[in-house]
């Protein structure tokens, strides 16, 4: 499959303003000393609005954790700021109440509190009343659908509900800003689903959602916008569906039952198509496609696809690109 | 408040989930307490001073094993969170990790005081000792456990920093034993200024005086206990405040 090259940075869909969750500007963050020092992250700036999924994509070390690290607090950066809310949660830790994260690698819960306990302890930590937490908790379980575990001490649950109870855990304070950091990792087929769901669900409730994932096929039913991230750098910040569009040729495969007259091929030849045997390939304009669609009634036509590119296409291409580059 | 019950709750869970645990927990304590009372028993032997010196010494091990506690809890509490993975989200909360500590230690230190008067009753009954517990010994035990959370919070700075504090820890046994059971109260010349400016040994001091020794709660002397407890309380929270900010900076805040 050809991937077209495509522009890199693209904001002219951002919705106004006022609903803007997240802001991060010029984040850079620097480890070690002397020899022995690298940049982490490079001046990322992102911004995130209320009900967006952002998938956060960088191949392993490229500084997706400790991006999302400096936006909850958890790591100072260098330079830059993040606001969030219109608070910076490195100033102020009252901000952090605007946040849920599910950390990648961590456990998130404790292990030997069932998932009522959990959402209750979390809830009260996070600034919520005792008994609003109680409340939450008991909606978030039956929105969860773990209401038969409730009483379950968490290390006794399969990961995947494990893995539910912490993003539940993650929204007790109802939270404007969700951090997920590869929440779909390790879970089978059913629980992976199961959270891709919530997810949108999360989302379509006004929560803005940062989510990083090596799972490209989850970053692309999921987001709605994509940024690629490589050594600490952002090298493409666009709508996903943008961003696959431009990657996407305009070729057609069409196939169709039967075989083609010789006026039929002759004609598909003329139009710019190629025929081989009951396959045709066409490179062209959609309007001179129904022409050629014209051309070969009465066949039935079988399938007619465009070329598209997927988000891991995309990000190979990219992130290789890139690689030549430096 | 809800903060402190939710503590509260989170660890009276955590203890009780497991009833065997818990059980062997209380009897190897005992024992291992039972066990220094009869060496101490013997080394005094049995026709010197009995009674009062050996209610000393049981003042200075409860005192110890409180204080040994309270001095790990917070650094251990953090190691072991960061192994589990759940440290992060502690350091979420809006609250500030420094307040959500202190409610920490206060939880963790009232399940710790049952405990420990269970076992002192325990073992009241079984050697027959006699100990006065004057009411008035709820106020040098405040300024001690204050004192004992300063160190602690040092100390959890310092988990928090360099990570692997064990070694520290262990040292920090000996030392302790020092602040506790040495009878700074008859130190004479410059020494005894120094012992209001040592942790814990101004408390340390009224409660022998009350516990074992029978003598009223001395105001001046509390006063100073209550300054100690206090100072060193603010240095232990001033010290954590700066290693949260070390390990943010550094990126380690979950290391172990």
């Amino acid at each position: 499959m050809q991937l077209v090259e495509p522009p890199l940075h693209h904001r002219e869909t951002s919705p106004p303003d006022n609903t803007v969750v997240l802001a991060t500007r010029d984040l850079t963050k620097t480890y070690g000393r002397g020899k022995r020092r690298f940049e982490a992250v490079r001046q990322v700036s992102l911004t995130l609005h209320r009900g967006e999924v952002l998938a956060f994509l960088g191949p392993n070390g490229a500084g997706k954790t400790t991006t999302i690290k400096m936006i909850a607090g958890l790591v100072r950066p260098e330079r830059g700021q993040v606001n969030i809310m219109g608070e910076d949660p490195h100033q102020k830790a009252r901000a952090l109440r605007h946040i849920g994260a599910v950390l990648e690698g961590n456990r998130n819960l404790y292990w030997r509190l069932t998932p009522e306990e959990n959402l209750e302890y979390f809830g009260v930590l996070r600034r919520v009343p005792r008994k609003l937490a109680q409340r939450r908790g008991a909606d978030l379980l039956a929105q969860f659908g773990l209401q038969d575990k409730r009483h379950t001490p968490v290390q006794k649950l399969s990961r995947g509900m494990q893995q539910k109870v912490a993003i539940a855990v993650s929204l007790i304070h109802n939270p404007q800003l969700l951090l997920l950091d590869e929440p779909t990792l390790g879970l089978d087929v059913e629980a992976g689903e199961t959270v891709k769901q919530l997810v949108r669900q999360i989302a379509r409730e006004g929560c803005a959602i940062l989510l990083t994932t090596h799972q490209l096929d989850v970053a692309e039913e999921l987001s709605n916008r994509v940024a690629i991230i490589r050594q600490g750098r952002i090298i493409a910040e666009q709508p996903t569906e943008a961003l696959l569009k431009a990657f996407s040729s305009s070729t057609y495969h069409l196939e169709v039952e039967g075989t083609l007259t010789p006026y039929q091929s002759q004609a598909i030849a003329e139009l710019g198509g190629n025929v081989e045997g009951s396959n045709i390939t066409f490179a062209g304009s959609p309007e001179t496609l129904y022409t050629l669609l014209a051309v070969l009634k009465p066949l039935p036509i079988l399938s007619v696809q465009r070329d598209r590119a997927d988000l891991t296409q995309v990000f190979l291409k990219l992130v290789q690109d890139q690689q030549e580059l430096t | 408040m809800d903060l402190l019950i939710g503590e509260l709750k989170r660890t009276w869970i955590q203890f009780i989930r497991y009833p065997a645990e818990v059980i062997a927990g209380i009897v190897i304590t005992t024992s291992v307490f039972y066990g220094l009372f009869l060496s101490a028993k013997y080394m005094v032997g049995p026709g010197f001073a009995f009674g009062d010196r050996l209610d000393a010494v049981v003042v200075g091990y409860v005192l110890w094993t409180l204080t040994l506690y309270i001095i790990n809890d917070i650094a251990i509490g953090l190691q072991s969170e960061a192994q589990t993975g759940t440290l992060e989200q502690v350091f979420l909360s809006p609250f500030g990790a420094p307040r959500v500590f202190l409610a920490r230690a206060f939880a963790s230190l009232v399940l710790r005081l049952i405990l420990i008067v269970g076992i002192v009753a325990i073992l009241t009954g079984i050697t027959g000792s006699r100990l006065s517990f004057p009411i008035t010994l709820i106020f040098p035990l405040l300024s001690l456990v204050m004192a004992g959370y300063g160190l602690a919070f040092i100390m959890g700075g310092c988990a928090l920093v360099f990570k692997r504090v064990q070694q520290i820890l262990g040292v920090f046994q000996f030392v302790l034993l020092f602040l506790l059971a040495a009878p700074v109260e008859d130190w004479s010349g410059p020494m005894q200024y120094l012992r209001y400016f040592l942790p814990m040994l101004p408390s340390t001091g009224l409660l022998r005086d009350l516990m074992a020794r029978n003598i009223g709660l001395n105001g001046a002397g509390f006063a100073f206990a209550l300054l100690n407890g206090l100072a060193y309380l603010g240095l232990g929270l001033l010290v954590f405040r700066w290693a949260e900010t070390v390990a943010k900076r550094k990126g380690t805040l979950s290391g172990y």
